[in-house]
């Protein structure tokens, strides 16, 4: 155990983000735990049962939520090892140049996984599990919680800090796949850089078109029993219409798994189609060519952003939908619904925050990449000031790809979501009284909150590397490595 | 130190650079006074640690003196600040490096007319016509779209001196051009440096250390110890080495 943290130890600054998003997502996965114990013994009360019973019903759906934070976590985490690594591509080469195996090299980079997930998940878990206990205390003081004996510390707050460790030094072995390709003489050689391998296989291809487009027929197959299609076919069919949701849920998430899987073919075009967006200029050109000179490493990074949004965007589209819905019913027959507006809008809400956690990992995720892969471009900025790049200009290079990264992520997401939002709804409602075909609602409030977070996470993910990008000198281009 | 009365593109006077203090202090350059002839090419040579390096960086504008004054053309860069002194790299100097000298992520043709995309214009016919002719002169025809990544050492170093020469700047800086480059490959570009001289009047300094690229040169520089041991006119690379050898001696 001593060897990951010294190896650890030698690279802490590489590992500041790793530890972040390991910390984030073990706080979560604790704060559930506890959240869902305390919910269960006041929901429940007293009996027993009932509590086990309200227990387990939050424990799946708070266990969702963790999964996917834990997921897009994953992503994260294998990004920055994969940064990580192709920062070090020439003291990984020099260390094989003296006698070290890749086999060793890699092993050794999956240790530091092995401690980064390890503090991470000890720091998340302990400051969440003491913040449980504050906000039980301040609750009961307020008045908001009756008083009594709150089970906030459970040992189930344990697996949550256990998967994210794992989930973490996993990540950080399949981040480290690139050391194997690494050769001695590439410590000789003044390196020039070379396009990223292509991870982009036709087994990954026709996976993910499978899983596409198997969801896609669940979905078609779903919305067509949610808006009473087969009503007129046969009175067999129309009785299972008001099971439309159950069929296209599966399709949902198959087809989902199929689009993150496929993320490497779409999103670099996504990527490309905004950068036309960001002017003719010399900064503009180069940020659009930067953003996509890795196409793995872009897509990864922003398909951890489009999980996020395309959530949210899905719990708030079918909210809006089915809240809309209800109004018009309300208002033809009052009183039928009463209190179910409400309803839906504080579900909406504990949902939007629930999956605004592994929007935020995925946005902790932009911040590093970029910063990771601007610090490795320490050369090249000095040869763009040598030829006569502006500071300015450089800063202008630098936000224009966050930018891009921010657009193409957040768009990609709407759109899903919006589509998602409005099957689910649609599959769900269309058969009750005043259903038919509805439209999709996105609200604007919402749209707005939207584009302001992908604006505020563009400048913010460009704040450290332009401070970085600017201060590097002319002269770091000339010198010979 | 009088300086020769030809006509100077670029000037040093009693240029001091110095690096770190007490007892780590270095004086890269102690005291340089130089001019860089216009019009011809101009190998400053030295051995390792002489200055040369820092000269080149002073003098383009990568870099300040500690003291002394430094000149392109008539205009007076010492004092330029950061945002003035990038115009001026930009418009009236260009760069050959001794490697990493394209942009990875542009093809030959995005990097050539990188100077004039970053001044947010486009080249004219007539800078046109002088891009195609370089192209062709240097032979990259056939290699305008491809990425740097898929052109050899020597096609890289035309690429880079097809940019440096696009713009037509006062002076062009060669870092140690033929450095990376088989010395067969290193001929050719040092031949294409020589032609830019002499054919179109282009004013160029090249940094050096090898006795054989600085005979290419009209006139040669030698640099010890952070000042001009001695100025030469075009020499055979073997009376380059036998006068290195000599300064050697002598130090």
């Amino acid at each position: 155990m001593s060897r990951p943290f010294s190896a650890f130890r030698a690279n802490a600054r590489d590992h500041r983000a790793g530890i972040l998003v390991a910390a984030l997502s073990s706080a979560f996965g604790v704060a559930l735990v506890g959240g869902v114990d305390v919910m269960a013994a006041f929901i429940g009360g007293s009996s027993m049962g009932e509590r086990a019973s309200v227990q387990l019903a939050l424990g799946i759906v708070a266990g969702i939520f963790f999964v996917v934070a834990v997921y897009v976590g994953a992503i994260v985490t294998t990004n920055t090892f994969a940064t990580v690594i192709a920062g070090r591509t020439r003291t990984i080469a020099l260390l094989r140049l003296i006698g070290s195996s890749a086999r060793a090299q890699r092993r050794s980079v999956a240790g530091e996984g092995l401690a980064v997930g390890l503090i991470g998940a000890a720091v998340g878990g302990a400051a969440a599990a003491a913040l449980s206990l504050l906000a039980v205390r301040l609750l009961m003081m307020t008045g908001v919680l009756p008083e009594a004996q709150y089970p906030v510390l459970s040992v189930l707050m344990v697996p949550p800090a256990i998967i994210v460790v794992l989930t973490t030094w996993l990540a950080s072995w399949v981040g480290s796949r690139r050391v194997l390709t690494v050769t001695p003489v590439q410590a000789l050689g003044a390196a020039q850089e070379r396009p990223a391998a292509a991870v982009r296989s036709r087994g990954r291809l026709a996976v993910s078109l499978a899983l596409i487009l198997s969801g896609a027929a669940l979905l078609v197959l779903g919305l067509l029993l949610g808006t009473g299609a087969f009503v007129r076919v046969s009175a067999t069919l129309a009785q299972l219409s008001s099971y439309g949701v159950l069929v296209a849920l599966p399709g949902g998430i198959l087809s989902f798994t199929g689009i993150v899987l496929a993320a490497p073919f779409f999103l670099p075009a996504v990527l490309r189609a905004v950068g036309l967006f960001f002017g003719r200029g010399a900064a503009g050109r180069l940020a659009a060519a930067n953003a996509v000179r890795n196409p793995e490493r872009s897509s990864r990074t922003a398909i951890g952003l489009v999980i996020g949004v395309t959530l949210i965007t899905m719990f708030v589209v079918a909210a809006s939908t089915w809240q809309a819905l209800i109004r018009d019913a309300e208002a033809r027959e009052p009183g039928m619904y009463e209190g179910a507006d409400g309803i839906i809008g504080g579900t909406m809400a504990v949902f939007t925050v629930l999956v605004g956690f592994s929007a935020m990992i995925a946005a902790c995720g932009v911040v590093n990449t970029l910063s990771l892969s601007v610090l490795q471009r320490g050369r090249e900025l000095g040869l763009l000031r040598a030829l006569g790049f502006t500071a300015g200009q450089v800063r202008r290079m630098v936000l224009a790809e966050s930018a891009q990264l921010t657009v193409a992520s957040v768009l990609t997401g709407l759109v899903l979501g919006t589509l998602y939002g409005w099957i689910g709804a649609q599959s769900l409602l269309g058969m009750i009284p005043g259903g038919g075909v509805l439209a999709p609602v996105l609200p604007w409030p919402f749209l707005a909150a939207i584009i302001l977070g992908a604006a505020l996470l563009a400048v913010v993910a460009a704040l450290a590397p332009t401070r970085r990008a600017t201060r590097v000198s002319p002269v770091a281009a000339l010198a010979v490595e | 130190m009088e300086l020769t009365l030809t006509e100077t593109v670029a000037r040093v006077e009693a240029a001091t650079k110095t690096y770190g203090t007490g007892a780590g202090r270095v004086n890269a350059l102690d005291g340089v006074t130089l001019g860089i002839p216009a019009g011809r090419f101009t190998a400053v040579m030295g051995p390792s640690g002489s200055g040369k390096s820092t000269l080149m960086h002073v003098m383009a504008g990568l870099d300040s003196v500690t003291g002394g004054r430094v000149f392109l053309g008539d205009t007076e860069i010492t004092s330029m600040g950061d945002a003035e002194l990038t115009l001026l790299r930009r418009r009236r100097i260009g760069f050959v490096f001794q490697s990493f000298n394209l942009v990875p992520t542009l093809d030959v043709r995005g990097n050539i007319l990188l100077p004039f995309e970053l001044d947010g214009r486009r080249p004219t016919r007539e800078q046109n016509e002088w891009i195609d002719h370089l192209v062709d002169t240097l032979g990259l025809g056939g290699r305008l779209t491809h990425r740097p990544h898929e052109l050899s050492g020597g096609q890289q170093q035309r690429a880079a001196i097809v940019r440096a020469l696009a713009t037509r700047p006062d002076l062009v800086f060669a870092d140690e051009p033929t450095g990376n480059l088989d010395s067969r490959t290193g001929r050719e570009v040092l031949g294409v440096l020589q032609e830019a001289a002499r054919t179109f009047g282009q004013s160029i300094a090249m940094v050096t250390h090898d006795p054989v690229a600085a005979s290419y040169a009209d006139h040669i520089v030698f640099l010890a110890d952070g000042r001009v041991a001695a100025e030469r006119p075009q020499s055979s690379a073997e009376e380059i080495s036998s006068f290195m050898l000599g300064m050697e001696a002598r130090a």
